[in-house]
């Protein structure tokens, strides 16, 4: 099980941890499947996402687009069969927010995708879970067995009418897929190349159908939404962005593990109050969002962990994750690290996020050999400028946002490496 | 009511295929069959069991080491790990032991960072790793008869 | 058009609704660099070098993916899309070390000019040293992995031209590369060695094997023309450097190919080249040829000629004509044989493919050609096609149906009695007992009419004669259709419904059809098919056969028919004759003359005494060859003009050196019925000449002198003959060409026929019946013997097997027979066979395949050394006088044969 720290709301992580995972009458007993009830015998398709819309409800996958609107697009859309995704791929470095959800509350997504469904008109779902989950694979395989049992999938749900069925769909290891143009050519069984947008999966996604793709902890808040109401999930987190997040921490902290709380917390609050403070060393910098995230130096200790204020300074949210790194790490060797990352799970398709990867890294590697020219770290910049403006996909966008942030604390030290010293003495030169 | 004929999805075929085989890999043989299944064609199936990274046409061995580089493992230690695991396999990464009983790979974050650094072999997960505690989990391993 | 305006750089521009700012820029003549972009492949976005500013929207955006919109404001170049550009070239150049100097391709690579224009002096990222084997196995193509930038287009065109789907990308990232197959060399995979891949391929990482180091790109003449091998009539662009052709590109706007080419057009130029070609007159003399002056040659064919006519006759002479010769060869070809010889007996080897085609068409249309074009079978819902194997013998018709079925939903529906590729594309295949056409045909249509799936309205208002038709059609219920051929009547059926309900239903066939002795009959029934559907005058549907050779469509407009003048004006017919009489200043015969078959059998007879072959080589092509040796060693004087001492030449007493389609200026008329320059691209080799000036060499030397300059004035005079080629003048022929009938200099020619009313007035529907085949298999002749095309070669070889790509590729004929038979007879693969019938017997070896049936045998007739032709049957259609090819006896026997 994920390790969870003391969340201070819990309306995603809610039952997990409370209830059986493998027991769908556990849920039920916690006011499981009330929503569906609710939607399919109360609610018109357009009142359930008119309350998503109300919500303020943001996609928690990362781009935090209103979820609302996008089954709003989708329900419109005039071709048929419509789909519905769930995003379970998690493959963000230093994401591990959707894996507990998975296993401790399948119940909850499942029943998120439903009402998706019955709003844009769709009847048929899939869930793409990343192929190393195998827990995650295996609770969700029983928790769609039950829901079938339970007539809460399947035709005529609730005797409603309604029919919806989902399908899991094991990722075979690529992170690109979880961009959601890759995820639905994965499930097509092709290779998992991001397509050009537009066209936006709402108008032509899976099989070129109209498609909802949503990320897990988006799916876990459909529910209390629909029961509680729209004006409840606004008391929490900010007005831009209501609601909790489920903010992942890893790194030199005394305890690792996710939490969950409300949009807008800072990043000191979450180091010192949940996750113990520093293990060792002092703080240095911290990566928010990932990989692809930005990096945080002391300066931005207090600044509001919510997808507008972080937008606004030029930085993401985006998963969620927190990476906290004290003073004895090497910023070049991290930079190494997070490029790697990259170059090694680009699909190849375009030439910026194809060969930018791979000389990022390279170029990268000899600064942290001590082999590193002057002019490096302005070809580093100015490539990942190129690659951000001119990738087919955001992962080809991406590593400018690392680079730009790290260079713009810690210049210095990747000047100090050129010139054939690593401060920390993690680098080998 | 099925969404989608499950023997045309050609990536659970290759799963399976790659599964029923002793030295986790597809073999070309099944490749062609695989491909006449999903009604694909050779380069197609071929472009599709080469872009994940969890499939191989290669034998490997029996146990399949997956250890995390990415960021919160790195950070925790991963080199270190795959200097131990090296060592004691006398393999480098990439590579299968002689005994084709371990092969050695890098792979990206798990999603078990919470337990960085961590490690997966075949479907069994190992978190917060030390050198003591992977020659523990070796030595159980070989004495283990498949 | 739908249109929408925008701006690019400010300049105005009109583009059409639904199209990319590539697309709308490309169109107006300005060109947004890109490399992974191809007109005619769909879309990848992948080198990003196309990106552009758009007003009003942050950031770049792809050109090539992005749709144009009212009042969009695009900027295509400025320093900072320039520097963007500049950086991802560099990247490129970086992945692998291009080392242009020994390149290929080096001064025609969109890489090399990209980098040139926006002014790379360096590459500021390490480049990749590393070099990568070269993989050299096919026959025609190499492919350099060290030149390759990862565009995909040549896996696009692959997939989607040839839809072979061979190519595509293998592992991720930057270890991504192009495999072929399961990453094996491409002769081991199902490369059919079209060159769609070289062609799309923007640097030198794929190119021709056979043009390494031949010439470099600003070395080539470059001459559009039209490819000489099959029907389908692709436009080239031959590279030619010191009168030599290194290599083959498709023509981008050729109309019917839109730059596809086979492997024939593309890879099987070099036989203009060949070693054998004839250089010089040959006389006969003591049964060995020498060689002779033009002078020499020509006077005694005069004098032989001449003699000949004055002690027997005209009809004691006769000529055959070439379906690989031009319109005006043609023309002129008949004209000697009607105006100066004096007879009608002209023929050539449509006889042998098409002259069903010809009869029936016209007898139920009133026009014996394919009613519409080729383009249009995209607007089709649904394709009939019955005996072609279209993707052998029209292969660039045949990627595209199969194009249309992939990526178009068209459904195609394959009756044939092999399982040729195109049933893997197909929704229904109906595999019918060989010569039982006519028993489907009517059966399709007795369920059309009892479900009530017929053009009520079409019948009524455009056709005549339906209600005797519909009595024999009656008579074919699903259950006697079964008994007769062996279809399923579920799926004779499902057949008839799919046709029957489409609103435009298209009908393709080829010699499957007409090479029967019910030849006629079965055209006869698909037209009676279409026109009960109203599946005739409209875009998209139609009856449609295509024509074998490159011109055997222009030989019957031109006349070389013993029935016709050219454009299908009866010699019988009294005016049409006054009318050439007074035109060719001669008086001209008024009695059909002889066709192919029988010019054979009047010779062997002793009735024809003379005769003219002009490109033709029926020692290979006819059937029951034992027979045809008879009738030209009977001959008292045989004279055959080619380009190689053919099989039939060799018999001849004066052979004259024509020229190849590379020497020659003219037309061809493909088989949708457009006539297509040829464009003279190296000088005549040796001391050949050109065919059209021979033919009035020997004309004049007998007195009925006929002078022009060039083949354009034969063309000029053509027009003025002939109606359907009324407004054909060369000056309107260049790029497109034009599709007859064309009546007038200001008409635009005609994509298909009877729109509003047939040539003939009304459609007339035939009641037919259906006649088994002359010959069936028996307790003697226990299979039955079926004959055919492959994709590598061409009719009697003579050009093909001259190609050393094409002939190393498939260098010897087979037996297809199926292996239940196989097992039976104890042949295995590559085992020798003697298979014989009544008429003559041929060593073959065995090639065990379930495309054939249990019971039926298939035989090539391209080679001479197993020449298929021994064997078949010369039993002749009554109306359109074809041979029965597709339909013989044979029994098979193990061979002692030993392989040399
Ligand atoms: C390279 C890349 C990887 C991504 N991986 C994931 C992922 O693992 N899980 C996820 O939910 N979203 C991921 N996304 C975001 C998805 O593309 C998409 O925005 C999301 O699934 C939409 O769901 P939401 O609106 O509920 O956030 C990724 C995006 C990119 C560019
Ligand atoms: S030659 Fe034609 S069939 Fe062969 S790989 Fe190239 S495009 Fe495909
Ligand atoms: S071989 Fe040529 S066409 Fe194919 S991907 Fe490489 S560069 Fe592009
Ligand atoms: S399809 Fe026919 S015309 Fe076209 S290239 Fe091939 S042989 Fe020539
Ligand atoms: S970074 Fe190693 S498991 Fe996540």
């Amino acid at each position: 099980m994920v390790k969870e720290l003391k969340s201070p709301v819990r309306i995603v992580l809610e039952n997990c941890g409370k209830i059986n995972p493998e027991s769908i009458e556990e849920y039920i007993a916690q006011g499981g499947y009330k929503a569906v009830n609710r939607v399919l015998q109360e609610m018109k398709p357009e009142e359930v996402i008119n309350e998503i819309k109300a919500s303020g409800l943001q996609g928690r996958g990362g781009a935090a687009f209103p979820t609302g609107l996008k089954w709003e697009f989708t329900s419109r859309a005039k071709d048929t069969p419509r789909y519905i995704i769930c995003n379970a791929d998690e493959g963000e470095p230093g994401t591990f927010k959707d894996r507990p959800i998975l296993e401790g509350d399948p119940h909850k997504i499942i029943e998120g995708m439903i009402i998706a469904g019955y709003a844009v008109g769709a009847h048929y779902g899939y869930i793409y879970i990343r192929g190393e989950y195998i827990l995650s694979i295996n609770r969700f395989q029983k928790a769609l067995e039950q829901a079938e049992e339970h007539r809460f999938l399947g035709e005529d749900i609730l005797e409603s009418g309604f029919n919806f069925q989902i399908e899991i769909h094991q990722g075979a290891g690529s992170y690109v897929c979880g961009e959601e143009t890759a995820l639905m050519d994965s499930i097509e069984g092709k290779r998992g190349n991001p397509r050009f947008k537009p066209p936006f999966p709402p108008s032509s996604g899976l099989w070129k159908k109209p498609t909802v793709i949503n990320n897990v902890e988006t799916l876990a808040n459909i529910a209390p939404i629909i029961l509680k109401g729209a004006d409840w999930f606004r008391g929490f987190g900010t007005k831009e962005c209501p609601g909790t997040k489920v903010y992942a921490v890893s790194g030199h902290v005394k305890e690792v593990g996710v939490v969950e709380a409300p949009m807008g917390i800072t990043l000191r609050k979450i180091i010192n109050e949940y996750a113990g403070g520093m293990r060792q060393g002092k703080f240095k910098m911290a990566q928010v969002g990932g990989t692809a995230g930005a990096i945080l130096g002391e300066d931005m200790l207090d600044v509001s962990l919510d997808y507008a204020s972080l937008k606004r300074k030029g930085l993401v949210l985006g998963s969620g994750a927190i990476l906290v790194m004290d003073e004895t790490t090497c910023c070049v060797d991290m930079l190494k690290c997070f490029l790697n990352f990259f170059k090694r799970e680009c699909c190849g398709k375009c030439v910026p996020g194809r060969i930018g990867t791979e000389k990022l890294l390279e170029i990268t590697t000899s600064i942290s050999q001590g082999k590193g020219k002057e002019d490096d770290i302005d070809l580093i910049l100015q490539t990942a400028k190129v690659m951000q403006k001119a990738s087919l996909c955001a992962l080809g966008q991406s590593p400018i946002l690392p680079i730009s942030t790290i260079l713009k604390y810690f210049k210095e030290e990747f000047i100090e490496h050129i010139k054939g010293r690593c401060p920390t003495g993690v680098c080998k030169i | 009511m099925k969404l989608r004929d499950k023997e045309k999805d050609v990536i659970a075929l290759l799963s399976e295929a790659q599964r029923e085989s002793k030295h986790n890999y597809i073999t070309e043989e099944k490749l062609k069959l695989i491909a006449q299944e999903a009604g694909l064609s050779y380069s197609e199936v071929y472009g599709v069991a080469t872009f994940y990274s969890l499939f191989s046409l290669k034998p490997r061995g029996e146990y399949i080491i997956r250890v995390c580089d990415s960021g919160p493992c790195h950070l925790m230690g991963s080199r270190s790990i795959f200097e131990v695991l090296e060592e004691e396999l006398k393999i480098k990464v990439g590579e299968t032991t002689p005994d084709g009983k371990f092969t050695l790979e890098e792979t990206s974050c798990l999603g078990i960072c919470d337990e960085a650094p961590a490690m997966m072999i075949n479907e069994k997960v190992y978190g917060n790793l030390t050198p003591q505690e992977i020659k523990k989990i070796l030595k159980r391993l070989r004495e283990k008869k498949w | 058009m739908n249109t929408v305006n925008i701006t690019i750089d400010e300049k105005p521009i009109k583009a059409e609704k639904g199209s990319t700012i590539m697309e709308a820029a490309l169109a107006n003549g300005i060109k947004i660099p890109h490399l992974c972009y191809q007109k005619g492949l769909s879309i990848a976005g992948a080198c990003r070098v196309c990106l552009v500013k758009i007003k009003g929207r942050p950031g770049m955006t792809a050109s090539c993916t992005t749709e144009v919109a009212e009042g969009m404001e695009v900027t295509s170049t400025d320093e900072e899309l320039n520097e963007m550009r500049r950086l991802i070239v560099e990247l490129i150049l970086s992945e692998h070390e291009h080392n242009c100097l020994v390149c290929e391709n080096n001064g025609q690579c969109d890489l090399q000019d990209l980098a040139y224009e926006l002014g790379i002096d360096k590459i500021r990222f390490p480049v990749n040293k590393s070099v990568e084997p070269i993989e050299d196995s096919s026959e025609v193509i190499l492919r350099d992995p060290n030149r390759c930038i990862l565009c995909g287009r040549c896996v696009r065109a692959c997939a989607e031209l040839t839809v072979q789907k061979v190519l595509d990308f293998a592992a991720r990232g930057s270890k991504t590369y192009i495999i072929a197959g399961l990453d094996q060399p491409l002769v081991q995979t199902d490369c059919v060695s079209c060159g769609a891949c070289v062609q799309a391929c923007p640097t030198g990482a794929l190119t021709e094997k056979l043009a390494r180091f031949q010439g470099r790109s600003w070395e080539f003449r470059k001459v559009q023309t039209t490819c000489p091998y099959c029907g389908v009539g692709c436009q080239l662009k031959l590279n030619i450097k010191d009168d030599k052709i290194v290599k083959v590109y498709g023509v981008e706007d050729g109309p019917d190919n839109k730059g596809h080419l086979c492997v024939k057009g593309r890879f099987g130029f070099d036989y203009v080249h060949h070693e054998d070609r004839l250089i010089s007159p040959l006389i006969k003399r003591n049964g060995k040829f020498e060689k002779a002056s033009w002078d020499e040659a020509l006077n005694l064919i005069v004098t032989k000629f001449k003699e000949l006519k004055n002690k027997y006759g005209s009809d004691a002479l006769a000529g055959l004509s070439s379906a690989k010769c031009t319109n005006e060869e043609n023309y002129l070809f008949q004209k000697l044989i009607r105006a100066c010889f004096g007879t009608n007996n002209v023929d050539h080897c449509a006889r042998l493919c098409h002259a069903s085609t010809v009869a029936g068409l016209a007898r139920a249309f009133g026009s014996g050609a394919m009613t519409n074009s080729i383009r249009e079978f995209e607007k089709a819902d649904v394709i009939l096609i019955t005996g072609s194997n279209t993707t052998e013998t029209h292969p660039v018709i045949g990627d595209y149906l199969k194009h249309l079925a992939t990526y178009n939903g068209t459904e195609l529906i394959v009756v044939d009695p092999r399982a040729i590729e195109l049933i893997e594309y197909a929704k229904i295949w109906l595999r019918q007992k060989s010569g039982t056409d006519v028993a489907w045909i009517n059966g399709l249509m007795n369920v059309i009419i009892s479900e009530g799936l017929y053009d009520k309205e079409f019948v009524e208002n455009r056709t005549e004669n339906f209600d005797k038709f519909k009595k024999v059609v009656s008579k074919y219920t699903p259950e006697k259709v079964e008994e007769i051929t062996g279809i399923s009547k579920e799926k004779l059926v499902a057949a008839a419904r799919m046709y029957g309900k489409a609103d435009k239903g298209s009908i393709i066939f080829a010699m499957g059809i007409t090479q029967h002795t019910t030849g006629t009959d079965n055209v006869l029934s698909l037209a009676n098919l279409a026109m009960l559907c109203g599946n005739v005058g409209r875009e998209g549907t139609g009856v449609n056969p295509l024509r074998g050779q490159n011109n055997v469509q222009g030989a019957c407009d031109m006349g070389a028919l013993p029935n016709v003048y050219p454009g299908y004006q009866s010699v019988s017919d009294e005016q049409a004759k006054e009318k050439f009489e007074k035109a060719w200043g001669a008086k001209l015969s008024p009695k059909v003359g002889l066709t192919v078959v029988e010019i054979m059998d009047a010779a062997s007879k002793g009735k024809i005494k003379g005769l003219y072959i002009m490109g033709e080589n029926p020692m290979l092509s006819d059937p029951n060859l034992n027979h045809v040796r008879e009738g030209l060693r009977n001959l008292d004087f045989l004279v055959v003009q080619d380009i190689f001492l053919t099989q039939t030449a060799e018999l001849a007493d004066v052979v004259l050196p024509g020229v190849s389609f590379a020497e020659k200026d003219g037309t061809f008329t493909n088989t949708g019925r457009r006539i297509q320059l040829l464009h003279k691209a190296i000088p005549n080799i040796g001391d050949s000449r050109d065919d059209w000036k021979i033919i009035t060499e020997i004309s004049e030397r007998m007195g009925y002198p006929m002078v022009y300059r060039s083949p354009a004035e034969v063309m000029d005079e053509i027009a003025s003959l002939t109606p359907i080629y009324g407004g054909v003048h060369f000056d309107r022929l260049e790029g497109q060409g034009l599709q007859w009938p064309c009546p007038s200099r200001e008409h635009p020619g005609t994509p298909y026929l009877h729109k509003d009313k047939f040539t003939r007035g009304k459609g007339l529907f035939t009641p037919v019946d259906y006649i088994p085949p002359a010959e069936l298999p028996d307790e003697e002749y226990p299979f039955l013997l079926s004959t055919g095309r492959i994709l590598y070669h061409f009719h009697t070889g003579s050009l093909s097997r001259r190609s050393k790509p094409l002939d190393s590729i498939a260098p010897e004929g087979f037996l297809e027979i199926n292996p239940q038979d196989a097992e039976k007879l104890k042949v295995k693969d590559n085992d020798w066979l003697r298979v014989s019938s009544r008429r003559g017997k041929v060593e073959v070896k065995a090639k065990i395949t379930d495309r054939v049936d249990k019971g039926v045998v298939f035989m090539t007739f391209h080679f001479a050394e197993s020449a298929a032709n021994l064997l078949t049957n010369d039993a002749l259609d009554p109306v359109a006088k074809i041979p029965e090819y597709k339909v013989s006896a044979v029994k098979i026997e193990a061979s002692d044969y030993i392989d040399s």
